[in-house]
């Protein structure tokens, strides 16, 4: 084996080698989801909406969404939910442990197509881990875009992520709509009801708003005719959409929707690019 | 490049001999019926005469059922050191039916294009490859003409005709092939290789063209074709492991016992298996067999074709409905869709 060309060790280490980073900072966000600041060796230099490969050499490896914004410094955001053997792993690691890291992978959002607009977010679960890394930096130059709406749901009280953030958006003159599905015998001081149900009360400017989604596979056709019926063009609502990956970079099949691959040409789709592909929100 | 007449026994000899210093693989009886490209040795049984295709294809070589891509060693300081397992070990691939041949050719344009795979490429780049072509269908299943595969020699270094009687016409179509050859002795030959189109349909045919067929199978998401084909789909997943084209791999890590170093490592998935397309929270995204059914079969004729610009992703090898427990043919899928789309 030392006989292989360094050419093709760089090609290899561009692939599937993941770059150290080290946990710099731990919080709990909820019973199951742990919020995760990495520290890497070099600026990840990422898009929102984009996504990295997470690992634990010996463990596993899983899709991870990136939930800063674009950032200068050596650090990466994510919010991890325990769901499966490489999470139960990663939840028990401790600041200064080491992950692996690969990426960014994936299209992401463009901010050139929300500039200038009204912006609408709609977050169901954990889509808001995701969103919030293009919320961040909409919120962080808020003149340079109309109206900002956030609507946020979840299934109770317990599982609402980024809860002090939201508070802090709201305090910042942001529209955040707060959502259970049910308070299930919690305190709650928002409301209840589905991310669907705000929207139709909405004073909204069709042509004027751009839309960005992220929640669970049943959520999206709802949202979508609920945008519908309000008139929003099918190329100003963004989905950011979830699928099976094992490699990032075009290779495994697994996140194939018709003929697109999901980690390449996705995970942020304009709606009005899913015409052709009727797998998308099946 | 060059060629050369020679007899049969000269090209056994020379792959003997070839095998004395590489590791040269030919397809091999293994049990009563079935073909395995094994290790040749210098006592091997080698011929070309008539021999059913393998059980997996040769491309399989170069992307093997587990591909090791990483190894993992954690100091005591806590550091881990990782490298890649790249596979550079030089080997032949003799005895390659142009179906197969074509199946390395599209597997090469799938891990080429976009962003390029080091393992499988580096494994191409040290394999060297006789190809030879078919004089009679191998058996009832193949339909290897009907998807343009019969006539296929690009990718081959070397590439075998049998001349009637006891000789081949022997093409040299590399560098890589000239070295090889070089040592055979065998004497220049003014013959070309005669493709013209054999009077009777050499294996099954369709009753549309490949573009006719991308085309139709293009135009088909919602069939009752796709559902006609899966009433007895055990969703096994033998028809993907078995097929040329098939790569969709999974990713998986083991620990060595110390604990402290391992592997990753991956292995072959196939879309006809129910977790295939699974995404946390258990939502299946190809929940019905219906639906795996006709994304495998849209892959070979519709999604790969498109993304890679080139005809069908199907060579006709037959090996899918060869070895399908309930004799699910995708040629019988296929021509359903036709006569569906009035063909």
């Amino acid at each position: 084996m030392s006989t292989v060309p360094s050419s093709w060790q760089d090609l290899a280490r561009q692939s599937f080698m993941p770059q150290a980073g080290r946990i710099a900072e731990i919080t709990d966000m909820t019973a199951k989801d742990r919020y995760f600041r990495i520290e890497l060796e070099k600026p990840l230099g990422h898009r929102p909406g984009q996504f990295v490969m997470v690992s634990v050499l010996g463990v596993g490896e899983a899709p991870i969404s990136i939930s800063c914004g674009p950032r200068k410094d050596n650090m990466l955001e994510m919010v991890i939910r325990r769901v499966g053997r490489l999470t139960q792993v990663i939840h028990g690691l401790k600041v200064g442990d080491e992950l692996g890291i690969r990426g960014p992978y994936g299209s992401g959002f463009d901010l050139d197509d929300f500039y200038g607009r009204d912006v609408l977010f709609v977050a169901g679960g954990l889509g808001l881990v995701p969103l919030r890394s293009l919320i961040t930096p909409v919120v962080a130059e808020a003149g340079r875009f109309g109206q900002i709406t956030i609507i946020s749901g979840c299934r109770n009280p317990s599982e609402e992520l980024f809860r002090n953030q939201l508070r802090d958006w709201s305090d910042a003159g942001i529209n955040v709509t707060r959502l259970v599905d049910g308070t299930e015998n919690m305190p709650w001081e928002f409301g209840i009801g589905l991310v669907t149900d705000p929207i139709p009360k909405l004073k909204l400017d069709p042509e004027k708003t751009v839309v960005a989604l992220c929640g669970p596979p049943v959520m999206y056709k709802f949202v979508i005719a609920a945008l519908m019926s309000k008139n929003v063009p099918q190329d100003q609502i963004f989905v950011d959409l979830e699928r099976r990956m094992k490699c990032g970079v075009g290779k495994c099949g697994h996140c194939q929707i018709n003929q697109v691959y999901c980690c390449q040409e996705g995970p942020v789709f304009r709606f009005s690019s899913l015409a052709g592909l009727p797998e998308a929100l099946r | 490049m060059s060629h050369y007449l020679a007899t049969k026994t000269s090209v056994v000899n020379w792959l003997r001999g070839l095998s004395s210093e590489n590791q040269v693989y030919f397809p091999q009886k293994h049990g009563e019926v079935s073909y395995r490209f094994t290790p040749v040795r210098t006592d091997s049984d080698i011929q070309f005469e008539r021999y059913a295709p393998t059980i997996v294809p040769p491309v399989k070589q170069l992307a093997p059922a587990r591909d090791e891509l990483l190894q993992f060693k954690r100091s005591e300081s806590g550091k881990t050191e990782v490298r890649a397992s790249l596979d550079t070990c030089f080997r032949i691939l003799a005895g390659v039916r142009p179906c197969d041949l074509k199946g390395i050719f599209l597997m090469d344009l799938f891990f080429k294009n976009g962003a390029p795979d080091a393992y499988y490429l580096a494994r191409r780049e040290n394999t060297a490859i006789v190809g030879c072509s078919c004089v009679a269908p191998c058996d009832s299943r193949a339909f290897c003409e009907a998807v343009e595969s019969l006539n296929h020699t690009e990718g081959a270094d070397v590439f075998l005709t049998p001349q009637g009687g006891d000789d081949f016409l022997v093409e040299v179509k590399t560098e890589l092939g000239k070295k090889l050859t070089s040592p055979a002795g065998w004497r220049p030959s003014e013959e070309v290789r005669r493709t013209s189109k054999p009077v009777q349909q050499f294996g099954r045919a369709f009753s549309a063209s490949v573009p006719e067929i991308t085309k139709l199978v293009a135009g088909r998401f919602n069939s009752p074709v796709w559902e006609k084909h899966v009433s007895r789909c055990f969703s096994c997943g033998t028809c993907n492991l078995v097929c040329p084209t098939c790569y969709c791999f999974d990713v998986a890590d083991d620990l060595n016992l110390d604990v402290t170093s391992g592997t990753r490592t991956r292995t072959w998935d196939g879309c006809m298996l129910p977790g295939f397309a699974v995404v946390v929270g258990g939502h299946n995204f190809r929940a019905e067999p219906a639906a795996r059914q006709r994304h495998r079969v849209k892959r070979k004729f519709e999604y790969l074709p498109e993304k890679h610009g080139h005809g069908a992703v199907c060579v006709g090898c037959g090996r899918c409905g060869r070895q399908c427990t309930s004799h699910i043919d995708i040629y019988d899928i296929v021509s359903d869709l036709i006569q569906e789309g009035g063909r």
